[in-house]
């Protein structure tokens, strides 16, 4: 009882606390109801978290709403003043589970506490703040309202460069925050190229930018960047993050998720953003190009979006990542929440999961063919095609698989509130070389000529034998199947089982010519075997259970849903695809969406300015956070729709404003801090620290060994550390990770909407001894001093700007020169070695891995 | 503030999250803690136990591939009475029933983690052990002798019938849900260190399990960090990787942290640079600390003995405990500890159970009761728990000639010190071993029992965003804690 006088002096809510604390050591009923609890910072979120998704603006379940202390009185669910008479005290503490609230499997009972608390308040009489308004129909959340232009407001202000600092500096004189003035040109170089290259700026770039006179060297800086071909590796990174990138894993050799050679979707990222094309076009080719491009291989390159959610052993989990990761990457919705029961915050249904899920249940995966490579192991276009036209999606019972409603099929729908125009599934008819992909061109081609070659290679006399038979056998096939397209196979038929039978007899003759060579008995046997095998089957008569083994132009990639020791009985390649990605992909990118552009230009503040104007950037529903800046947001959302959707506008716009280019310094901004601390405002610019790819491109970048060739498949695990590729190519997965870019942060895979940015020992050891560093420090020494005989301090000041991207001040030349000093003091030290120590030293320097 | 705390809370990011002075900062995480944060504001965790701890570390052994409960800790006489019958046929057929079987989720039917029919006897004979004469198989006749320190849990289930119940057992989730922290995520998120000379989040041994990550959504700085108990190679990057004399780091590292702080007067209250700072403080003394750890020189011959180091089938699992032992000693939080990795994992006995079993209880029975023995002797036992535990049983009923299959619905595992009752048996499966029956419990109540004696409510450590559900909290299993 001590503890409880001596708590009487502080604030409401920490006794609240205190109590609990004691509650929880059950020594005490009595004080609970000493202090009752207060309504609007306990009581109202309590009931928000617990009841309102089902008795406020979401819904009134029995007519009930507890949003109001109004509306809970007149209901009279509550009786001030009386717990034994509000139903509201009985239903949550009733042990009964049919009249419990909330239900069971709509949320957890109230714990005792809560009850307490409840309990404390309605006996203080539930007073009520005033003028309490019931919660906003959820309707009208800000994300779900159309998306206009808003006016940019007036700027008399000299610091405003474009109306994104309009926007910016309504908020400075609302609060009374002068903005930081403009970071040097040094830091503004450095933070152009890691934002827009991802790169440091070259020397050549450093000199450049110290003595250009004119006025446009800002701008001309962010023209020459946005045309660099780096700029797209750079980018697609961050997109990599979102759209979830992962080269394929599993167990062993055994391929369980993504697939081989997703690579080629990596690529027509780059390749996307380098041409600036639409993002609404780039959705709707990763969502659709197979229904709304058929023929063209590039553009199918896109659909790996859809191909990495390949999941070998389940379609559930598969759908359910596809269905989780459409929303919040391209919508910023949490349909995830919907898939046991209606979103607890959002006008969205659990029928609307499985709507959703609808648009995917077609798909499946398949490898086609690419021109001049034979072999599906080695490269070919994973991608997304509609195999399964008629399956249908059932509603899941609390999510439970092995629960469906098979009463309802579910079909392709959006949610209501979402559902702006008339959703159009028009199913689409492929051209043949769509579903016979063995009818392009180049698939026969490549088949025939790789054929000959291996018979121009072929050496020995054998060798060149099967090389004949294996041509002749090809050749048959390749008319076989050809002839097939027209109906009149049967002619061709024969031929190509006789070629495929001689080609049997003639590797089964090498097999017995080597063995008896090898004097191996075992073998030789078995080779006997296997040509008296092949002599009978070639001298069998053809009948018409005989076939041939057509040509494919693409391989299914098959499942083991059934049975996870073999795979699913495969699945053909329909002549029609459903159109229902196509229309998704139609919906998603509708300018009226008010979602998509919202979603889009987040996302790239996010990236060029540190922190997002939606701190919640895959939930801009009603339980996440709302924008800082709306008017800005919508703005930008516009400025991106109206400009065509291109991305290179944004960035522009962005990196040119004045809120861009500030310092990010707080020195001389006391008042600023004081007023806001978190920067809200956007009164300085925010530092970052520099991704996992950004750190070890750099190091690469400075020490001149940079191999900026790109493309192609990733650099495999035990090549890596050898090699000297941007760490875009490094092979990535869910099981395989890079150990020096892991430390940093590396990307999940899973999922990673923001990259973490955390400061832990591990980054120390990696940055003082790995190879990677140590080797690099004596060629960035070198790299710096370029052949000349430099003095200490030229040195210093060019390897800081060159590292660190600032001048530094007399105290740091002079502490690094007697570093220096003690460097080539000690014996066998050279001068050259002095100044590796020395990069190395700035390498391990907070600002080399920090974006100021 | 000293720099080991300054790193703490940097590392965390809430001084530049929260934005806040301390005061704030204190009590947003009190308010927190206590759920009470329902205002919007939150904040991370500040390194400090919700209420009174009873254990400070804990040493968790997992065994891959699925321990057989029925041959280690929980002995079933009716196997061998009904030995090659058809469980339809004995008086516990009632086990198969549908509605029993029902909580299994299979990510994709397998040849393995199938219904056995055909009850297989007992591979090993029991005795009683100790004061509580408690029953443990003959295969761990050392861990045996410590039987009056265990606390056994007969009665687990989970729902996983393939191996992602390894990762499953970890942070609570069966696979098809997605990635989640594991429990020792959530202690190093919760509560972070005891000594900053050293992670305070150990791995050890192969982790090969389908998941090899821990923090997931908490971030990769709760990851465990990966240690060999190689005295060549303890930590990735330990080692310069390349040649690099000591005293030209020396000058190098005095020179970084000299610039940085210079670098404070145009970036002052940059609590990110002093987070670096002090990360290479650590990392400098981490250097230094982690090989000495794995360094047993100066352990007694007999204490390397109890570890079963002396011979060649205890010595690799004997080895991580031994530094396991030490590593507490020196304050870390959670060593975790993962025995026979590698493809499904080492206890997997499909076939050929009773070699199988006989084999690898050779290679964990002395060195566990090496480190009980130890700990208690060092007065640690009693603040640092140890747990051993497996992803799921073996069915009663055999496969082909001489294996047991995966199974969910009943096993064991034990736990030691910490606050924790010794000499008890709880919970219970029926008869045939096959369904946890008396006081049944789901693995996050492990996670919860351990969170309570750590001093963490886990409710408190949920993060905006990541709505966690009722089963992954689970809830401590009060009867052995005492």
């Amino acid at each position: 009882m001590r503890c409880y006088d001596t708590l009487l002096g502080l604030s409401g809510i920490r006794v609240r606390l205190r109590c609990n604390l004691l509650l929880a050591a059950g020594l005490l009923s009595l004080v609970t109801n000493v202090v009752a609890a207060d309504y609007l910072t306990e009581i109202k979120p309590l009931l928000r978290e617990r009841c309102y998704a089902c008795h406020g603006a979401l819904k009134q379940k029995g007519g009930l709403r507890v949003d109001t202390v109004e509306a809970m009185r007149q209901s009279k669910v509550i009786v001030p003043g009386d717990p034994m008479a509000s139903i509201m005290i009985e239903r949550v503490s009733t042990g009964e589970l049919d009249d419990r609230m909330p239900p069971e499997h709509e949320g957890e009972p109230l714990t005792p506490e809560e009850v307490d608390w409840l309990t404390s308040w309605i006996i203080a009489d539930a007073p009520a703040p005033e003028d309490e308004q019931l919660e906003a129909d959820p309707e009208k959340h800000w994300a779900f309202q159309p998306i206009a232009r808003p006016p940019v407001p007036p700027h008399p202000n000299a610091w405003v460069r474009n109306p994104i600092d309009a926007f910016i500096a309504q908020g400075h004189e609302a609060k009374e925050l002068q903005p930081q003035g403009e970071a040097s040109r040094l830091i503004l170089l450095r933070r152009l190229s890691f934002d827009l290259l991802g790169l440091p700026p070259t020397a050549k770039a450093i000199e450049r930018c110290q003595t250009d006179p004119s006025p446009d060297w800002y701008d001309a800086l962010v023209a020459r960047l946005l045309d660099d071909p780096q700029h797209g590796e750079r980018w697609a990174r961050h997109w990599m993050d979102i759209w979830r990138y992962s080269d394929w894993w599993g167990l062993n050799q055994q391929l369980r998720n993504s697939q081989k050679h997703i690579w080629h979707w990596r690529d027509w990222i780059v390749e996307s953003l380098n041409e600036d094309a639409p993002y609404d076009e780039m959705v709707r080719q990763m969502l659709a190009a197979d229904e709304l491009y058929p023929t063209e291989l590039s553009k199918l390159r896109a659909t790996g979006f859809l191909a990495r959610n390949y999941f070998i052993f389940n379609r559930t989990q598969w759908m359910d990542e596809t269905v989780e990761h459409v929303s919040k990457a391209f919508l910023g919705l949490t349909m995830n929440c919907a898939k046991c029961h209606d979103h607890k915050y959002d006008p969205i249904e659990h029928s609307d999961y499985y709507r959703l899920r609808a648009f995917f249940e077609p798909y499946h995966v398949r490898t086609d063919r690419i021109p001049g490579e034979p072999d599906l192991a080695k490269d070919g276009i994973p991608r997304a095609f509609d195999a399964l036209l008629d399956q249908p999606t059932y509603r899941y019972i609390r999510g439970e698989e092995k629960q469906p409603d098979k009463s309802t099929v579910m079909d392709p729908g959006v949610p209501e509130l979402l559902s702006f125009k008339e959703l159009e599934v028009v199913p689409v008819s492929l051209p043949a070389e769509a579903f016979q992909p063995e009818r392009r061109a180049w698939v026969m081609e490549t088949l025939l000529s790789t054929a000959e070659e291996l018979l121009q290679a072929a050496g020995s006399k054998w060798d060149v034998a099967v090389a004949e038979a294996n041509l002749e056998s090809i050749q048959a096939r390749v008319a076989a199947t050809r002839a097939s397209w027209t109906g009149n196979g049967d002619e061709a038929r024969e031929p190509a089982i006789h070629a495929e039978r001689q080609l049997g007899l003639v590797k089964a003759q090498r097999e017995l010519a080597l063995g008896e060579n090898s004097k191996d008995e075992n073998h030789l046997k078995k080779a006997k075997q296997s040509l008296k095998k092949a002599e009978e089957k070639c001298s069998a008569p053809i009948t018409a259970e005989d076939t041939f083994t057509p040509i494919h132009g693409a391989r299914w990639s098959a499942t083991r849903f059934l049975d996870s020791t073999k795979d699913d009985p495969p699945l053909p390649f329909p002549s029609q695809s459903s159109g229902r990605r196509s229309a998704l992909a139609d919906w998603i990118t509708d300018r009226r969406h008010p979602l998509t552009a919202r979603v889009a230009v987040n996302h790239l503040w996010a990236r060029h300015f540190g922190k997002p104007l939606v701190d919640d950037v895959f939930d801009f529903g009603r339980n996440g956070s709302p924008p800082t800046h709306p008017e800005l947001l919508d703005w930008l959302a516009v400025e991106l729709m109206d400009h065509g959707w291109s991305m290179k506008h944004v960035h522009r716009l962005m990196v040119s404003s004045a809120t861009y280019r500030m310092r990010s310094s707080t020195v001389g901004a006391a008042t600023q801090l004081l007023r806001d601390p978190d920067n809200r405002h956007w009164w300085r610019r925010e530092p970052l620290r520099l991704e996992s790819q950004a750190v070890r491109d750099t190091v690469l970048t400075l020490s001149g060994t940079l191999d900026v060739s790109m493309g192609g498949p990733p650099v495999p695990t035990n090549q890596q550390a050898s090699s000297s590729r941007r760490s875009l190519y490094f092979f990535h997965s869910n099981n395989e990770r890079n150990l020096f870019l892991t430390i940093f942060d590396e990307a999940r895979v899973t999922d990673c909407y923001r990259r973490e940015q955390s400061v832990v020992p591990q980054q120390a050891l990696a940055l003082t001894n790995s190879k990677l560093i140590l080797d690099a420090a004596p060629k960035i020494a070198a790299e710096l001093m370029s052949g000349e005989t430099l003095s200490d301090e030229t040195f210093v000041r060019k390897a800081f700007q060159r590292l660190l991207g600032f001048t530094p001040s007399a105290e740091e030349v002079s502490k690094s020169c007697q570093a220096l000093t003690e460097w080539r003091s000690l014996p066998e030290t050279t001068v050259e070695a002095a100044c590796g120590h020395f990069v190395w030293a700035l390498i391990n320097h907070n600002d080399f891995v920090t974006l100021r | 503030m000293s720099k080991s705390h300054l790193h703490r809370l940097s590392r965390r990011r809430f001084l530049a999250d929260a934005g806040m002075g301390f005061t704030g900062l204190a009590l947003g995480a009190m308010l927190q803690r206590e759920g009470h944060a329902r205002s919007g504001v939150w904040t991370p965790p500040n390194g400090k136990p919700h209420f009174s701890p009873k254990a400070k570390n804990v040493i968790w052994l997992f065994m891959n591939g699925g321990v057989s409960h029925m041959e280690s800790f929980d002995p079933k006489p009716m196997l061998t009475k009904y030995g090659g019958k058809a469980i339809s046929e004995t008086p516990f057929a009632d086990a198969q029933d549908p509605k029993k079987l029902a909580l299994e989720r299979l990510v994709v039917p397998d040849a393995n983690g199938n219904q056995r029919n055909e009850l297989y006897p007992l591979q090993v004979g029991f005795k009683k052990h100790g004061q509580s004469g408690i029953e443990v198989s003959d295969w761990f006749p050392h861990t045996a002798k410590h039987v009056d320190k265990l606390a056994i849990v007969r009665s687990m289930w989970t729902t996983d019938s393939n191996h992602g119940a390894q990762t499953q057992f970890h942070s609570g989730r069966h696979r098809n849900d997605g990635e989640f922290p594991t429990l020792g995520a959530w202690v190093h998120y919760g509560l972070g260190s005891l000594n900053d000379n050293l992670p305070q989040f150990i791995s050890l041994g192969k982790r090969e399990y389908w998941n090899k990550r821990d923090g997931h959504y908490l971030g990769p700085a709760h990851d465990a960090v990966p240690l060999r108990i190689d005295p060549n190679h303890p930590l990735d990057f330990n080692q310069p990787g390349s040649p690099f004399a000591p005293e030209s780091q020396a000058i190098g590292r005095n020179l970084i942290q000299d610039l940085n702080a210079l670098r404070g007067t145009e970036y002052p209250k940059d609590t990110t640079m002093a987070a670096r700072i002090a990360s290479y403080e650590l990392a400098f003394r981490m250097q230094q600390s982690v090989p000495d750890i794995v360094d047993f020189s100066k352990e007694s011959a007999s204490t390397k003995a109890s570890y079963g180091l002396d011979q060649a089938h205890s010595k690799d699992f004997g080895m991580q405990l031994l530094a396991a032992r030490r590593f507490v000693e020196e304050g870390v939080r959670f060593v975790q500890i993962q025995y026979g990795g590698g493809g499904a994992g080492a206890w997997d006995a499909h076939g050929s159970l009773r070699a199988n079993h006989a084999k690898n209880a050779l290679a964990v029975d002395q060195p566990v009761a090496g480190l009980l023995e130890d700990l208690e002797q060092r007065g640690l036992l009693d603040e640092t728990l140890v747990v051993f535990a497996t992803e799921f049983g073996r069915t009663p009923g055999s496969q082909g000639a001489d294996g047991r299959d995966h199974h969910i619905f009943g096993f064991s595992v034990w736990m030691a010190g910490g606050g924790l009752k010794g000499g008890i048996v709880h919970g219970s499966t029926d008869e045939i071993g096959f369904h946890a029956v008396e006081n049944r419990h789901y693995v996050t109540d492990i996670h919860a029992t351990i969170l309570r004696q750590l001093g963490l409510d886990s409710h408190a450590l949920e993060v905006p965003g990541r709505k966690r559900l009722d089963i992954d909290h689970g809830d401590p299993i009060t009867q052995i804690i005492s």
